[in-house]
C-alpha cells in the first residue's frame, strides 16, 4: 500500500529526506513504519496520522499521511 | 548575602537623582529575583489606577541569583511595569549583556521612576550613575541606536534600548538588546519611551557574590559544554524553534489569515527547512551554547533574525509565504522596537476587519508591501490607521465595532502567540490564564494534548499540566532568570537548577521549594490585576471569541467542523481555579494567599476588592 511519510525538524537532516511516498506491505503498524524509516527507538517523538496523534501499535492504512516529529515544547 | 548583591538601584528621571537601596534576606528568599522581584515591587509601590504611560509608572529591570554567571543559559533579564496594553501587570525577558553588567555594578534590580525632560540615556558604571542626553538618536531605530552606543562604549557593555515604536508609545513596543534580542511584549518599550528614556547602558567590574565561586565556575562551564553536546546530537538548532511550523501546519495549529485557518498548502515555503537553507548567520544570547537566532537576508539585503513566533505571525498569519518578505517585516518590527507577535496579530486583525467590511481600507492578506506601509504608520503613529493600530487589536476593535472584537486575537489586550487554538482547549486555557495576557512563555501544552491525552478533552489533567508548566516556565525560569530552552527543547534536567542556585546562594533548596515561590509569584500578580480590575471576573481568562465560533470551523483537515465550546472551556477554567485555590473570579482565596505567605498582601488587597 502507498503512504506518505513527512519528517519534521532534525529528522530531515538525520534521515536524508523531508517527505516521500512509500510503498509498504500491509499490515503495518506505526512502530513497524518507524523501524523501516530508520527512526531511533530511543528518540522522543510524536507521530501523527492525517493530523491526529497515533500510538505505536496502531495500524497504518492505504493513503495515510504519517508525520514524524520530535517533541516540540513551544519555544 | 551570597547569591544576591543585596542592592537595588533606584533612579528618578524627573529629578536626575539616584539612590542605592538594600533588601533583606527574607525578601530575597521569598521572591528570588526577576519576575518575583518585579511583581512584588510593582504591587507595593504603584498607586492603583495610574496611567501606565505616565510618570507614575515604574520600569523594573530585574535579574536573578544565577543570572549573568556562566551556566546554561543565564544571559537573560526581566523587564516589567504596569502594562500600557493590558492595564495589568506586564513583563518579559530578553537576552542581554546588561544582566551580567548590572550584577557586576552591584545590583539585582533597577527601578526607573519619573519622566525625563529630554531624551535621556541612563549610564551605569559600577557605583557611578549618569543621565546623558540622547537627543541625537531620538527618532532613530534600535539598530542605529545600538551602533551609536557601541561607538561610545565598545561592544562589551550591556544595552537596553527602544526604537520609534517605544518613543511613539505604541502599546506593544518592546525593549531591545544585542541587535536581535527583544523583550517586554506588553508594552515595556512604550513605558520606557513615556519616560523619554532611549537607552540604558551598564558596565560593571565587581565580582558577583557567590557561596562557592570555584564550584559554580566548574559546574557552569561543564554544563554549558554538555548542553552544547546534547544540542549537536539532537540536531535541535538546525531549525531551532522554527521546526515547529511544519508540525503546526500538519496538526492544524498554525495561524493562517488572522487565525481563520489552521493550515495552508504553501506553509512549507517558510518552514524551518527553508529557513535553515537560507541561513547566513546564527545569533544567540550571552551564556548560550544552543543558539536559536536563525538569520537570513530580507528582501532589502538586511540581516533579519527569525524564530517560529515571528515567522508564524508575520508569515502565514498574513498569508505571506516568502521568507525574505517575512524577514523584512521582522526586521522592521525589530528596528522600530515593536513586538513581532503583537505586530503580526494587529496587522492580521486589520486585514481581517477590512476583508469583513468592518472598516475601510485597501490592505489585503498576502500584500507584503501594503503591510510594510501599515507597520511604518503604526511605528510612527502616522494617520488615522497608524494611530488606531498602535493601540493594539482590542482597542482598535472596540473603536471599529461591527463585531470585530471577536477576531481581535488577544487575551486581556495582549495578542496571542503563533498557536491556533481553534480546537486545542488546553493551549487556549494556557493563553487564557497567562498572567500578562496571552503568551506562550508561561505554558505550552499542545504536544501533551495530542500525545498524552486527547485533543477533545477539557478534563482536569489539562488544567494540572498548564499549572505544572507555569510553575516551571512562568515561575522558576522567570525569577531565577534563565532561558528555559535547555530544559524544554533538549531535556536538560530541572534538577540542575537547584544545583546552580545552591552553589551561588549556599542554600540547600529543592525543586519543591521553588514551586512554592512560583505559586506565590502568580498569586501576587493576580492581586495586581484585582487592584486594577476591581470588577474582575473569569471572562478575563477567556481566549478570543472566534475560536468558539461555529461559523469559523475548518471545512477540511484534521479538525474539520470542530471549535471550542464555551461551557466546556468554562469547566476547564474552573478546574484550573480549583487546583490553584482561586475563587470563581480567578482570584486567590485568602486561605491560598496565607498558605503562600501573603497574609499582609491579602489584607492590603481587601482595600480595593473582596477576597473569598
Amino acid at each position: 500500500m502507498m503512504i506518505t511519510v513527512k519528517l519534521i525538524g532534525p529528522f530531515v537532516n538525520q534521515l536524508g529526506f523531508s517527505e516521500k511516498e512509500m510503498e509498504i506491505a500491509p499490515p503495518s503498524t506505526v512502530d513497524g513504519l518507524l523501524a523501516l524509516v530508520g527512526i531511533d527507538k530511543s528518540r522522543p517523538r510524536i507521530v501523527t496520522r492525517n493530523g491526529r496523534a497515533v500510538a505505536p501499535g496502531e495500524e497504518v492504512h492505504e493513503g495515510d499521511r504519517i508525520v514524524i516529529s520530535p517533541i516540540y515544547s513551544g519555544g | 548575602m551570597n547569591g544576591w548583591t543585596g542592592q537595588i538601584l533606584r533612579v528618578d528621571l524627573t529629578t536626575q537623582t539616584f539612590k542605592i537601596e538594600t533588601f533583606s534576606e527574607d525578601f530575597a528568599h521569598k521572591w528570588i529575583g526577576g519576575r518575583g522581584f518585579a511583581a512584588k515591587i510593582l504591587y507595593d509601590e504603584l498607586k492603583p489606577g495610574i496611567d501606565p504611560l505616565g510618570p507614575d509608572n515604574k520600569l523594573i529591570v530585574a535579574v536573578g541569583p544565577i543570572a549573568g554567571i556562566p551556566a546554561p543559559n543565564t544571559g537573560k533579564a526581566v523587564v516589567a511595569a504596569k502594562s500600557p496594553i493590558t492595564g495589568g501587570y506586564g513583563d518579559g525577558n530578553l537576552g542581554t549583556r546588561i544582566t551580567e553588567h548590572l550584577r557586576k555594578c552591584g545590583y539585582d534590580a533597577l527601578i526607573v521612576e519619573g519622566r525625563a525632560e529630554h531624551p535621556t540615556m541612563l549610564y551605569i558604571e559600577d557605583s557611578k550613575v549618569e543621565f546623558l542626553p540622547a537627543g541625537e538618536v531620538w527618532g532613530k531605530g534600535t539598530y542605529e541606536t545600538n551602533d551609536w552606543i557601541y561607538a561610545k562604549y565598545g561592544k562589551g557593555v550591556g544595552v537596553l534600548n527602544i526604537g520609534q515604536g517605544g518613543e511613539n508609545l505604541v502599546r506593544y513596543a518592546v525593549i531591545r538588546s544585542l541587535e536581535g534580542r527583544a523583550g517586554g511584549r506588553p508594552g515595556m518599550g512604550a513605558v520606557m519611551g513615556s519616560k523619554r528614556l532611549k537607552a540604558i547602558v551598564a558596565k560593571g567590574t565587581k565580582p558577583i557574590p557567590q557561596a562557592d565561586p570555584a564550584g559554580m565556575k566548574k559546574l557552569g562551564h561543564d554544563d554549558l559544554k554538555k548542553v552544547h553536546e546534547i544540542d549537536k546530537q539532537s540536531g535541535w538548532s538546525i531549525q531551532s524553534t522554527t521546526g515547529v511550523l511544519a508540525w503546526c501546519n500538519e496538526v492544524a495549529a498554525l495561524p493562517v489569515r488572522n487565525f481563520r485557518k489552521t493550515h495552508h498548502p504553501d506553509a512549507w515555503k517558510v518552514d524551518g527547512e527553508r529557513l535553515n537553507n537560507a541561513r547566513i548567520a546564527t545569533y544567540g544570547c550571552p551564556n548560550c551554547t544552543m543558539r536559536c537566532g536563525i538569520t537570513i537576508h530580507d528582501d532589502a539585503g538586511r540581516e533579519s533574525e527569525l524564530d517560529y513566533e515571528n515567522v508564524g505571525l508575520l508569515g502565514p498569519n498574513l498569508e505571506i509565504f516568502d521568507l525574505p518578505q517575512v524577514g523584512a517585516l521582522n526586521y522592521m518590527c525589530d528596528d522600530y522596537g515593536i513586538d513581532t507577535m503583537s505586530g503580526g496579530c494587529v496587522l492580521s486583525f486589520y486585514a481581517d476587519a477590512v476583508d469583513h467590511g468592518a472598516t475601510a481600507g485597501d490592505i489585503k492578506f498576502g500584500d507584503a508591501e501594503g503591510f510594510k506601509k501599515v507597520l511604518t504608520a503604526i511605528a510612527l503613529r502616522q494617520g488615522e490607521v497608524g494611530n488606531l493600530l498602535a493601540e493594539g487589536s482590542l482597542r482598535a476593535a472596540k473603536k471599529i465595532g461591527q463585531g470585530s472584537e471577536a477576531y481581535a486575537m488577544q487575551v486581556k489586550g495582549l495578542e496571542v502567540a503563533a498557536y491556533n487554538c481553534k480546537f486545542i482547549p488546553g493551549m487556549a486555557l494556557a493563553f487564557g490564564v497567562s498572567p500578562i495576557g496571552a503568551h506562550h512563555k508561561e505554558s505550552w501544552v499542545i504536544t501533551f494534548e495530542l500525545k498524552q491525552t486527547s485533543r477533545e478533552s477539557y478534563g482536569p489533567e489539562k488544567a494540572q499540566k498548564v499549572i505544572d508548566l507555569q510553575r516551571i516556565r512562568g515561575g522558576l525560569f522567570e525569577y531565577i532568570v534563565s532561558c528555559r530552552f535547555p530544559w524544554i527543547e533538549l531535556g536538560w534536567g530541572l534538577e540542575n537548577y537547584p544545583k546552580y542556585f545552591n552553589a551561588v546562594s549556599g542554600l540547600n533548596w529543592t525543586l519543591d521549594d521553588f514551586w512554592t515561590v512560583s505559586d506565590r509569584v502568580y498569586a501576587m500578580i493576580k492581586l495586581f490585576w484585582l487592584r486594577e480590575y476591581r470588577q474582575t471576573d473569569r471572562k478575563l481568562d477567556y481566549p478570543p471569541a472566534v475560536w468558539f465560533d461555529p461559523a469559523n470551523v475548518d471545512t477540511e483537515g484534521p479538525i474539520a467542523g470542530k471549535h471550542l465550546e464555551y461551557d466546556k472551556y468554562d469547566g476547564l477554567l474552573q478546574h484550573y481555579y480549583d487546583i490553584r485555590g482561586y475563587d470563581r473570579r480567578g482570584i486567590p482565596t485568602r486561605a491560598t494567599l496565607e498558605r503562600l505567605g501573603l497574609a499582609a498582601e491579602a489584607t492590603a488587597a481587601e482595600k480595593f476588592g473582596s477576597l473569598t
